[in-house]
């Protein structure tokens, strides 16, 4: 039987899991969406950046990209203050560094899956938007993102269960995650088994969740097209 | 007795002094690239004139449509709307979009809103009316074009010739004074043409301007004031409708009616 004391602990740890995992996501859309719009026309300079940073944001393993965002993140922010003249001394707490890290790798595959997104909506929903006067805003708010949205869920939907599932990793950087107290319980109790499963229900309860979620958005960003035949979406990777 | 006659019965020529001009080109020309889709046109289109565009594909009518309206920019020449001289600077843009409504081949609803949402959506972002004015004004233009019962549903739970029917009440829910068309039955199956050119006969009667790329000579001959033959970028020939369809005086149009006729 599980001990009270350890299953209250995981699911604090769950907590932890769901916080960094969301937070992570948000931050990762926002890079995804602003490298997205960015790169939308093809402009050097803004082009080689974006290189830069998907080579290294997709080459190098979640991991150890948060690796390096705990071990030298106060290094890497003290050199950039030291740039332009100031002296900051920052503490990165394992938080901070998963958080970073998996939005800026997933920010990474995000901006990809919402460019390709926008540059199949047709021309001809700009254009129409276009000789009706409306205000650009109003057109990639209410034109084209809500079919934006409706051609990249699926890949959305996939994106956030890896990143789910990837905090799990973050525990290697002291994160006190559902793992970390997975870990904890099993090492003290000798039981691995339940409590190893209870955290793997856990995943499968917000996997479980998140198809269910998706689901709806699904159906509600559908509106207005005709039905067809949809595949199950792919598992995550 | 016979020259009174001749006198008292006024030549059928429509409007052979437009009171107006709607449209004016002067010498445009536009590239893409390196490649030069219109030479040289020269284009005048008075207030009231239905105006057919046609040409073999690839001549330039849409780039020339899509000058007209900003959708392309022109590279030299002068377009003027009512007036205003189309610059690439955005007052001037919007200035002539305002008098400009616009119909695609391709419709180009908003799959993801209402019929009635896509005809209210211009009118509340870019005219900023309430709802309920917006619903009125959409609703009427609509029942122009009968479609109001369709009015809940979305564009895909349409036919072709109702989706453009929608696609042309929602051009003209903003009041233009000008009408575009490029190629408006073209994408549709032969039951639903001939619905959207009898709604365009109707609005050609309203005394509203017209520019209408289209392929439907029929149509051509019973509604336009002159018809434009368009070949490599250039204008070849144009004429009253009349003498375009019965009497061209170039190879190239003699052509092109043996072909499409
Ligand atoms: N965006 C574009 N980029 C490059 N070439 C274009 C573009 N649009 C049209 N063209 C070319 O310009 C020519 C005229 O095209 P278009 O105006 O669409 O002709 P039409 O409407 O008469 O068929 C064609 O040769 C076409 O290939
Ligand atoms: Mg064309």
């Amino acid at each position: 039987m599980p001990e009270m004391g350890f299953v209250q602990q995981l699911g604090i740890g769950a907590l932890m899991t769901i916080k960094v995992a969301v937070l992570s996501y948000l931050l990762a859309l926002a890079i995804g969406t602003a490298f997205a719009l960015v790169t939308l026309r093809r402009r050097l300079v803004v082009g080689f950046i974006w290189q830069v940073y998907a080579s290294i944001f997709t080459g190098v393993p979640s991991l150890l990209v948060a690796f390096l965002f705990f071990y030298a993140g106060s290094g890497i922010v003290a050199s950039l203050a030291s740039l332009v003249g100031l002296t900051v001394t920052v503490d990165i707490s394992p938080f901070a560094a998963a958080v970073a890290a998996l939005g800026m790798v997933y920010g990474a595959y995000l901006a990809d899956l919402i460019r390709s997104a926008i540059q199949n909506v047709p021309p001809g929903q700009f254009e129409a938007a276009k000789v009706l006067l409306v205000p650009q805003p109003a057109t990639w708010l209410l034109v084209i993102l809500p079919q934006v949205l409706r051609l990249a869920l699926p890949g959305m939907t996939n994106m956030w269960i890896v990143v789910m599932k990837d905090t799990a990793l973050i525990s290697l950087i002291g994160l006190k995650e559902i793992m970390a107290y997975a870990k904890l319980a099993s090492g003290v109790t000798k039981e691995p088994f339940i409590y190893y499963v209870l955290a793997s229900v856990f995943f499968l309860g917000m996997t479980w969740l998140t198809y269910f979620v998706s689901r709806r958005i699904e159906s509600w960003s559908e509106r207005g097209y005709k039905p067809v035949v949809k595949q199950e979406p792919a598992h995550a990777l | 007795m016979n020259a009174v006659t001749q006198i008292a019965v006024p030549s059928p020529v429509r409007r052979e002094t437009p009171a107006a001009v709607a449209i004016s080109i002067r010498k445009l020309n536009k590239f893409y690239g390196g490649f030069q889709a219109l030479r040289d046109i020269d284009l005048e289109v008075g207030q009231g004139e239905i105006v057919i565009l046609c040409g073999p594909s690839g001549s330039g009518k849409s780039s020339l449509i899509r000058c007209i309206n900003h959708l392309e920019q022109h590279n030299s020449g002068t377009i003027r709307v009512n007036g205003t001289e189309l610059t690439h600077k955005a007052s001037d843009v919007a200035q002539v979009r305002r008098q400009l409504g616009m119909v695609f081949q391709g419709f180009n609803l908003f799959p993801h809103m209402t019929v009635l949402a896509n005809c209210t959506f211009a009118l509340r972002l870019a005219l900023r009316l309430p709802a309920a004015e917006a619903n009125d004004i959409a609703r009427e233009y609509l029942a122009r074009v009968n479609v109001q019962d369709q009015a809940a549903k979305y564009p895909s739970e349409l036919s072709g010739g109702q989706q453009q029917r929608v696609a042309i009440a929602r051009a003209l829910c903003l009041k233009p004074s000008i009408m575009l068309f490029d190629e408006p039955t073209s994408a549709l199956d032969p039951e639903s043409v001939g619905s959207v050119l009898r709604i365009m006969e109707d609005l050609a009667a309203t005394g509203i301007t017209m520019v209408c790329v289209t392929h439907e000579m029929g149509f051509a001959r019973r509604v336009a004031d002159r018809c434009v033959f368009m070949e490599k970028g250039e204008i070849v020939e144009e004429g009253t409708s009349d003498r375009f369809f019965s009497a061209p005086s170039t190879a190239r149009l003699k052509a092109f009616l043996q072909q499409v006729l």
